[in-house]
């Protein structure tokens, strides 16, 4: 891949660029641009890697909080497709662990070193013709009438997260043979033989109060995204109160018991109709509710919301009300709906791209089972309601090309799986 | 001499009085209000006329559909079909329009284009079978591509009315130079209620592509092409016809824009000197395509080779069967849809049919069918409660359901019981309609209050 030119793009831009080209070139490029040959001081990682929690999406301890207690996630994020290139064995399976438990040992497990997960799709469970045990994961599928995605049907993706872009690419590189230490530390087993990396496939993103607005040189970001606004969409996410306890998105019971299932689905979201046709409180109406708009609850950029989203059962059963009386339902107070006894079903992870030059949003859920992910998506197309598509949410400026379903094993399980661990 | 001279460049039809009969105007009900304040028209600077013309306002417009300051002129691309359905694209230059969410005093907002270099991007969907216009929002999405290559984000195109389109999807799209641009259009699968000949049909999802070129020629012709009205009729209650008359009606004449003519004859008490829009003498001749005679030969426009656009008309009153309802007051049933009880400047023809009627169930129905009042646009997206009342007494509260016709086209409709004359069904509407719309409509169809209707006397 060729790489960015550094005199067209801001600094910003240029590392987010890099990170999206990926390999070793974009690697020592990004270091150049950081300012040290060395990267920046990154803490290791731990010596016992079991000593990490059993549950691979067990991120929320280990990440910092906002002053309102909100979970920040890391600022940059690969998704890097894999495809098996070999028998699923025992020798694979070491492999696998062993080129993973590097990375545990080269980064502390949060901001400052590197978060992870890797998951399996049900295409890589069709080797063993049985979808694994206990967990609802079907084939990706169209959720709504208006989308014609592609899916990911390669065997696994690693998602890798971290405040340094430098870190995402150096631990990419190391699992793939381009780069011999990993923050100083000797990569004796990497994923080359059992993995293939399909660079086509390899997704990236960015959140965080700023980046959003750092990338207004690309085409279809509008000058008017706010300045700190950490979303594309101009509003925080992510409240504690309409996000999933890690317990909650958890698989109770069976052998994948500890893990978790996770959807992805990639989408451009037009934002020049958002901030350039819309005015705020249109804006509002739509992502949250008419009632948030009315009564002016979430200032600029939702930061006057604090921990919670603002929406009250009075808010989400006005739902059809509002839809019918009003002309707008809010986006969020759509998809409340389908909460189960008052506790979201989805702990979203998810970040914004300008893969392919164009604004967009990987949408990262983990959720027990994907009927979850199914039952709130359903709940957010609204079919229901007597609303305008144009006013229906946000489906208007969102456009769906890809879904993927994967389970997320517990980190015992996590090399190479097989649908029945315990038989 | 400036001001002349700014003029000319943008074919102003003239600035003197007496040319008004070139606007081949729709209705024209009032004069009043007319705005003929100080709205320059020597300080465009004269690079907008590259790319996209000064957009002149009219100050103060009525909450009523009134005439803009302007004709639009546009491109019109051959149509292309897309399962089913037919897309007619129409191409003019990015132009302010406004969009409408919600019901609130902050629910219309008015947008401007990003960027001058680019189109507003506009295309029409009717059904191959019935000719119906479909005049909902269901979700369509546009990619605009250059040489494979995506231009912009997708877009999902506003629902809007124009005067001159009718109903149609369309926004703003910015080029980032000329060139020849493709453009994929994907219409998702019908969700509103269909009815008669729609009944069953257009639930798959559909796509359409077609091609354009952006150039000098283009910004010539559609940024040349721009016709300025006279100040003194801007604002005034009336509207544009249609620009394109097609010959596809939906088997009523109701494409007789001859009608139009009638206006003046409908005495609501103004003193409107409705010979002025007959006298097309004074035409001096810009741009004959503009020639809107009031006769209507549609021979003319077989010199165009897009006379089988339909343009989204309702069918007029007399189309429909059923017991009319009324104004109270009035008592009769009009002969033409400006004649029919209002509320915002919305035109209300409803009427009962009998339970023998195809649309009736085990009861009566009621449908609704509003529209605008002079060229009788489909108002799309409104939500309606219609209650019917006999001696005081409340016999029925029903939510209107928005559905497509294959032969009445875009209504709402419930079941009601049998009714008798002197029975009153009150509209309220809790929605207006949520479309965007083109100068002219952007004042009307928002406020709108109830609307008491009666079963007239046999």
């Amino acid at each position: 891949m060729t790489l960015p030119d550094q005199s067209a793009l801001s600094r910003r831009d240029y590392i987010r660029a890099l990170v999206a080209v990926g390999g070793a070139s974009a690697l020592s490029a990004c270091l150049d641009a950081v300012g040290s040959d060395d990267g920046p001081d990154v803490p290791s990682g731990t010596d016992n890697p079991a000593s990490l929690p059993d549950r691979q999406h067990a991120w929320n301890d280990a990440l910092a909080r906002d002053d309102d207690g909100n979970v920040q996630l890391p600022d940059h994020h690969v998704l890097v497709a894999l495809s098996l290139e070999t028998e699923v064995d025992d020798e694979a399976r070491e492999t696998t662990e062993q080129a993973l438990r590097t990375l545990e040992r080269a980064y502390e497990w949060g901001h400052e070193g590197l978060v992870f997960t890797i998951g399996y799709t049900p295409a890589y469970f069709d080797r063993f013709e049985a979808s694994p045990a206990e967990v609802d994961l079907p084939e990706p599928e169209p959720l709504a009438d208006d989308e014609t995605p592609e899916y990911d049907e390669f065997d696994a993706l690693l998602h890798l997260a971290s405040d340094h872009p430098s870190v995402v690419l150096e631990a990419e590189a190391g699992l793939f043979g381009e780069r011999d230490r990993v923050n100083g530390l000797e990569v004796e087993t990497d994923l080359t033989g059992v993995f293939d990396r399909l660079d086509d496939r390899r997704r990236t993103g960015f959140i965080g109060e700023g980046l959003p607005a750092e990338h207004t040189d690309v085409s279809g970001v509008p000058d008017a995204v706010p300045e700190d606004a950490p979303f594309f969409m101009g509003f925080r996410a992510g409240f504690t109160d309409s996000q999933a306890t890690e317990d909650r998105v958890t698989i109770e019971d069976g052998p994948f018991a500890g893990g978790t299932t996770q959807h992805i689905s990639s989408m451009a979201i037009n934002l020049t109709q958002w901030f350039d046709q819309e005015n705020h409180y249109q804006r509002v109406s739509k992502l949250f509710s008419p009632e948030h708009a009315d009564e002016e609850l979430t200032g600029s950029v939702g930061e006057a919301l604090g921990a919670s989203s603002g929406l009250t059962t009075d808010r989400i059963e006005a739902t059809e009300v509002d839809a019918r009386e009003g002309g707008v339902v809010g986006h969020a107070q759509k998809a409340a709906r389908a909460r189960e006894d008052g506790q979201p079903l989805l702990l979203r992870r998810d970040f914004n791209t300008v893969d392919g030059d164009q604004p967009g949003l990987h949408f990262l859920a983990l959720q027990r089972g994907i009927d979850h992910f199914v039952r709130v998506r359903e709940a957010m197309n609204g079919d229901d309601l007597d609303v305008a598509t144009a006013n229906n949410g946000i489906l208007h400026y969102l456009f769906v090309d890809r879904r993927g379903n994967y389970l997320i094993p517990p980190r015992p399980l996590r090399a190479l799986p097989s649908a029945d661990p315990t038989s | 001499m400036q001001e002349t001279n700014a003029i000319n460049r943008r074919t102003f039809v003239s600035y003197t009085a007496a040319t008004a009969g070139v606007l081949a105007l729709a209705g024209c009900a009032d004069t009043d209000g007319t705005d003929t304040d100080d709205t320059d028209t020597d300080d465009t600077a004269e690079d907008d006329l590259e790319t996209m013309p000064e957009f002149l306002e009219v100050e103060d417009p009525p909450d009523a559909v009134y005439v803009p300051t302007h004709r639009e002129a546009m491109r019109m691309l051959e149509p292309v079909e897309a399962g089913d359905m037919m897309v007619a694209p129409m191409l003019s230059y990015p132009h302010p329009f406004w969009i409408v969410a919600g019901t609130g005093a902050d629910s219309l907002e008015r947008t401007d284009p990003e960027d001058d270099r680019g189109v507003h991007m506009m295309f029409t969907v009717w059904d191959r079978e019935t000719g119906v216009v479909l005049p909902v929002d269901d979700g369509a999405q546009i990619q605009v591509e250059r040489d494979g290559e995506s231009v912009g984000s997708p877009v999902s195109p506003w629902t809007m009315i124009s005067q001159e389109m009718g109903f149609h999807f369309g926004d703003n799209v910015s080029l980032p130079e000329d060139g020849t641009y493709t453009v994929e259009v994907t219409l998702p699968p019908l969700s509103t209620r269909t009815t008669g000949d729609l009944e069953g049909r257009l639930e798959e999802s559909a796509t359409a592509t077609f091609e354009f070129t952006y150039d000098d020629e283009f910004r010539h012709e559609v940024v040349g092409g721009v016709e300025y009205f006279d100040e003194d009729i801007w604002g005034e209650r009336g509207a544009l016809e249609p620009m394109d008359h097609g010959e596809h009606g939906h088997g009523d004449d109701g494409h007789d824009h001859g009608d139009h003519d009638d206006h003046g004859d409908h005495e609501e008490g103004h003193n409107h000197d409705h010979e002025d829009h007959d006298d097309h003498a004074d035409h001096d001749g810009h741009d004959d395509e503009h020639d809107h005679d009031d006769g209507h030969d549609h021979g003319d426009h077989d010199e165009h080779d897009h006379h089988a656009v339909p343009y989204s008309a309702l069918p007029e009153i007399d189309a429909y069967p059923g017991t009319i309802l009324v104004d109270p007051e009035e008592g009769d049933v009009p002969d033409v849809t400006e004649d029919l009880p209002e509320s915002g400047d919305a035109r209300f023809l409803a009427t009962v049919l009998e339970s023998d009627h195809r649309l009736a169930e085990a009861e009566a129905y009621l449908l609704v069918s509003p529209r605008t009042p002079y060229n009788r646009v489909p108002l799309a997206d409104m939500s309606m409660t219609a209650t019917v009342e006999r001696d005081g007494e409340v016999l029925e509260e029903s939510a209107l359901e928005q559905t497509i016709d294959g032969t009445y086209d875009l209504h709402y409709g419930a079941s009601v019981p049998e009714l008798e004359a002197g029975d009153t069904v009150t509209i309220e509407t809790e929605t207006p309609p949520q479309v965007a719309r083109h100068q002219g409509y952007e004042t009307a169809f928002l406020e709108m209050p109830l609307l008491e209707l009666q079963v007239p006397e046999q």
